[in-house]
């Protein structure tokens, strides 16, 4: 048995240990909104926070955040100041990287309240769009940013340690 | 060919009028594929219940162009309705959906919204002059005193107005017309204007649902083991130890390799990797490495056997000219879509139900029915967002392998590639050689433009492939590929982008010759533009040098007056400040028509030793009339970072047959960090609209290789570009 929490809520699963997170959050609990792209952790699709940090779920055996707390993108619930910013500039095209670049940018916006330009893209460049979008990505984390530095952080800092 | 469409009753012009397919008004047995008793449903593409729900079926695959706004914002604008108001259901497979140019229900060219703008808006503008009608019965009021306004009908007179879901009852009994009246570019309110995207909300809290994400109850994952070598066999394999691995349901051969079956996608990779299993190489290959296609592109480009596909005749040389001449390479590359291929099925007896992303889910149906042995009918496709498309989901390998495997183990069964799989066993964008030579004068006047083309045809391998989809089961293949051999030898996809040659030089001459080659093939996000203009463009570039000329300013004296290119260079000459770029940053310049548009671009970069930075894109799109300006941006600037993957990183090789590269470490795509300032300016037009996906990316590597000259003075003529 493993446990851990996830967005919140506590899990105990009986699971190949090696299980890559990844796929322990898609296959066994059905959550897909963290999305598998390469499996090597090069390209941030699967982005989700453990402890509040950024990581690659893909390639993060299970056992290894047993006692620990995992939040995807469904922990945001869809109001979360960065979603909100992503609709507002149109930021999606095909969508399926967009989990993680959100994930990313909110582990980023909790240790930063309010990057530059050049820490976005630093803090973003493991996180693949292969549409393009990252201009628009970098102006909506640039408008949360800027648009509300203080109470953002403590927010996403406690969605992601939750 | 059209044996099976011969019922199609899908736009057609008839009388003078379109008319849109099925009439469910009556009694009619054609029914609309979205039908239900309860809704109004004019034509194939909306219905309207008594709630007043307007719902609009989605017929092209939404990959990130934005069709879902696109398709909406027509219907919406004649329909009288806010675009958000609406929902939205991925269509299903049928002749209602077939695109009229391209008789399969497939997304690509570039061409939703060109082929559909006036259909989509008619289809909007017939539901609304039927609801006007209704409105005309219930009230008494007279036709002329109605008119329709957000979701409602309502009299001049202010007297009367009821919402769509009260007047559906009636709507169901009034004929379709056909005499209705589309309104004028001045009357649009959303068309040009709006600038939402309608598919965002599901696509930023994870919920939007890709075809990786279907869950079905009791589903099992399968993973594929494929022969790396293209043309190999299988000579033998074990699976006693991976059957014992946890969680394996069962492991065996099917047409592409041996199927891991197994509860979830770890256990059927980890078993994978159990199975002994020994594939030979195609044998007596000449053509199983990059370096032997190297050679035989080289042997060929050297010869005499090409077909000529533009020759403008003879024009007298002058001595004092001078002759330039180049060769141009360019290599395979993969799609990489971001979703991994997949797809997920469940077969019976009789029926088969499969969930995939698709830009051709007619091809897809068509694969499993010949498969199964089933008719069409009895194969439901449900289509679903991709995750990024670029050509690749036009073909229905996955379908092939997962109707396959679901065949065999009777339970819902989702086929998943790695990473791996996808890159090595994509349908790749073709290597192509190109020689060229032409005459330049002092004064700029060009004589002599002869372009030789080497490389081999998509639509030699594909027109056999995706035709099958046309054709009645009963009806033999075979002739596919005769039709495919006879469409090689000038196929337009290895060729477009070079013999439109817009420039007037005198004597063009452009000549291919089809370099089989076995490797499977695939149409890339601007096909064979994606490398006739970076090849056409650079070398126009090349003769602007020999001669000292301005690059921009000598295109621009080559171009028509009048000419959409020319217009397009001079307003990005503007917006870029061509000619006086801040000190350290150097431009170059490209312009290309493609699917209809026209695009000019100026790639600004600073050049350090050799360190390369790619600071900005400016960037001038022609599409005619516009429907949403801030996708078309998107798809500009989408379309700048596709191009630049492919200008600087793109690049698949081979060797024994099979494919060296396998995943992001040995295939980059363009990051974060790499990407450019864009500048996107949109020439306004009322003209009918064109392409806006595709046409972004053919200008990127030409302008960016002649930015690099600029620089340092180093022609790059092989992609990916290397500064040395």
């Amino acid at each position: 048995m493993i446990e851990f929490e996830l967005n919140g809520e506590h899990r105990s699963l009986d699971v190949d240990p090696a299980t890559p997170v990844l796929w322990v959050l898609r296959d066994v609990l059905k959550l897909s909104g963290t999305k598998f792209g390469c499996g090597i952790g090069l390209c941030g699709a699967c982005t989700v926070h453990v402890d509040g940090r950024a990581v690659r779920s893909c390639t993060l055996a299970v056992s290894a955040v047993a006692g620990k707390s995992i939040a995807t993108i469904e922990s945001l619930g869809g109001n979360h100041p960065l979603q909100q910013a992503w609709i507002e500039h149109n930021v999606p095209q095909c969508g399926y990287c967009q989990s993680g670049q959100i994930m990313s940018a909110a582990a980023l916006l909790a240790s930063n309240a309010s990057p530059s330009e050049d820490e976005i893209r630093q803090a973003l460049s493991g996180n693949i769009c292969r549409c393009g979008t990252y201009n628009k990505i970098r102006k909506a984390v640039h408008s949360v940013a800027s648009a509300v530095p203080v109470v953002v952080v403590p927010e996403v800092a406690a969605q992601g340690s939750s | 060919m059209l044996t099976r469409r011969h019922f199609i009753r899908n736009v057609s012009v008839a009388g003078g009028a379109l008319s849109l397919g099925f009439s469910l008004t009556g009694c009619s047995t054609d029914r609309a594929p979205q039908f239900d008793e309860a809704a109004f449903s004019p034509n194939a593409f909306l219905r309207i219940d008594k709630s007043g729900r307007v719902t609009v079926q989605i017929h092209k695959a939404e990959m990130g162009q934005g069709v879902v706004t696109g398709i909406i914002t027509l219907i919406a604008e004649e329909l009288e309705v806010a675009p958000e108001s609406v929902h939205y259901e991925m269509a299903p497979v049928h002749t209602a959906y077939a695109d009229p140019e391209m008789m399969l229900q497939i997304t690509g060219g570039s061409a939703s919204m060109r082929v559909y703008y006036d259909i989509l808006r008619l289809a909007g503008a017939t539901a609304r002059e039927i609801l006007v009608k209704a409105a005309s019965r219930v009230s008494g009021e007279a036709l002329d005193d109605l008119y329709a306004e957000a979701g409602q009908i309502l009299s001049r007179s202010g007297h009367y107005s009821a919402a769509y879901g009260e007047l559906v009852a009636t709507a169901v009994g009034i004929p379709v017309p056909t005499d209705v009246r589309l309104k004028s570019a001045a009357e649009f309110k959303l068309i040009g204007r709006y600038d939402r995207r309608l598919d965002s909300a599901p696509k930023v809290d994870g919920s939007a649902q890709f075809g990786i994400d279907v869950q079905l109850d009791d589903a099992l994952v399968a993973v594929v083991i494929r022969n790396p070598h293209f043309g190999g066999k299988l000579v033998e394999f074990n699976a006693e130890q991976a059957k014992l691995h946890p969680g394996v349901f069962d492991i065996f051969t099917i047409e592409q390799g041996i199927a891991v079956v197994a509860e979830g996608y770890w256990q059927a990779l980890k078993a994978a990797e159990k199975v002994d299993v020994s594939f030979v190489a195609a044998a007596n290959s000449t053509l199983a490495s990059s370096e032997d296609i190297e050679r035989a592109m080289s042997a060929a480009l050297a010869g005499e056997e090409f077909v000529t596909v533009r020759d403008d005749g003879e024009h007298p040389s002058d001595p004092q000219d001078k002759l330039v001449s180049a060769d141009y390479r360019v290599p395979f590359l993969a799609h990489a879509t971001m979703e991994p291929q997949n797809a997920t099925a469940l077969v019976s007896d009789d029926h088969c139900e499969v969930w995939v992303g698709s830009q051709a889910p007619d091809i897809a149906q068509d694969v499993a029915a010949r498969l199964l042995g089933l008719p069409h009918e009895s194969v439901t496709i449900h289509n679903q967002f991709l995750g990024c498309g670029f050509g690749r989901r036009a073909v229905a390998d996955n379908v092939a392998e997962v109707v396959a495997i679901a065949a065999q183990v009777r339970r819902p069964v989702k086929l998943i590639w790695s990473r791996e799989d996808d890159t090595r066993h994509d349908f790749y964008r073709p290597a192509m050689a190109g020689h060229l030579s032409a005459s330049v004068a002092e004064n700029g006047d060009v004589s002599h433009w002869h372009h030789r083309i080497v490389g081999p045809s998509i639509n030699q391998q594909l027109f056999p492939l995706m035709g099958k989809a046309m054709l009645p089961n009963w009806m033999p293949t075979g002739i596919l590929g005769v039709a495919g051999n006879f469409v090689a030898k000038d196929d337009f996809s290895s060729v477009e982008g070079a013999k439109e040659l817009p420039y007037e030089f005198n004597a063009i001459k452009v000549q291919y010759h089809n370099l089989e080659v076995p490797v499977p093939l695939g149409f890339w996000r601007s096909v064979g533009h994606s490398h006739s203009a970076f090849i056409v463009e650079s070398f126009v570039d090349e003769l602007a040098a020999a001669v000292g000329h301005d690059p921009l300013l000598f295109r621009r004296r080559h171009l028509p007056q009048d000419s959409r290119q020319r217009r397009v260079l001079d307003a990005v000459a503007e917006l870029s400040n061509w000619g006086d770029a801040a000190a350290g940053r150097f431009q170059g310049v490209a312009v290309h028509q493609s699917f209809g548009s026209v695009v000019a671009q100026v790639a600004e970069v600073s050049l350090i030793d050799s360190e390369l930075i790619v600071e900005r894109f400016y960037c001038v799109i022609d599409c005619g009339q516009v429907i949403n300006p801030d996708i078309v941006r998107d798809q500009m600037e989408g379309a700048i970072a596709f191009g630049l993957t492919a200008a600087l990183y793109g690049e698949i090789t081979l060797e024994g047959g099979a494919v060296t590269q396998s995943n992001f470490n040995d295939y980059p795509i363009l990051r974060h960090n790499e990407m450019p300032e864009v500048v996107v300016s949109i020439i306004d037009s009322s003209d009918a609209p064109s392409g806006v996906g595709e046409p972004g990316t053919p200008p990127v590597a030409p302008a960016l290789a002649n930015a690099i000259f600029a620089a340092n003075g180093q022609r790059l003529r092989q992609l990916p570009l290397r500064i040395s």
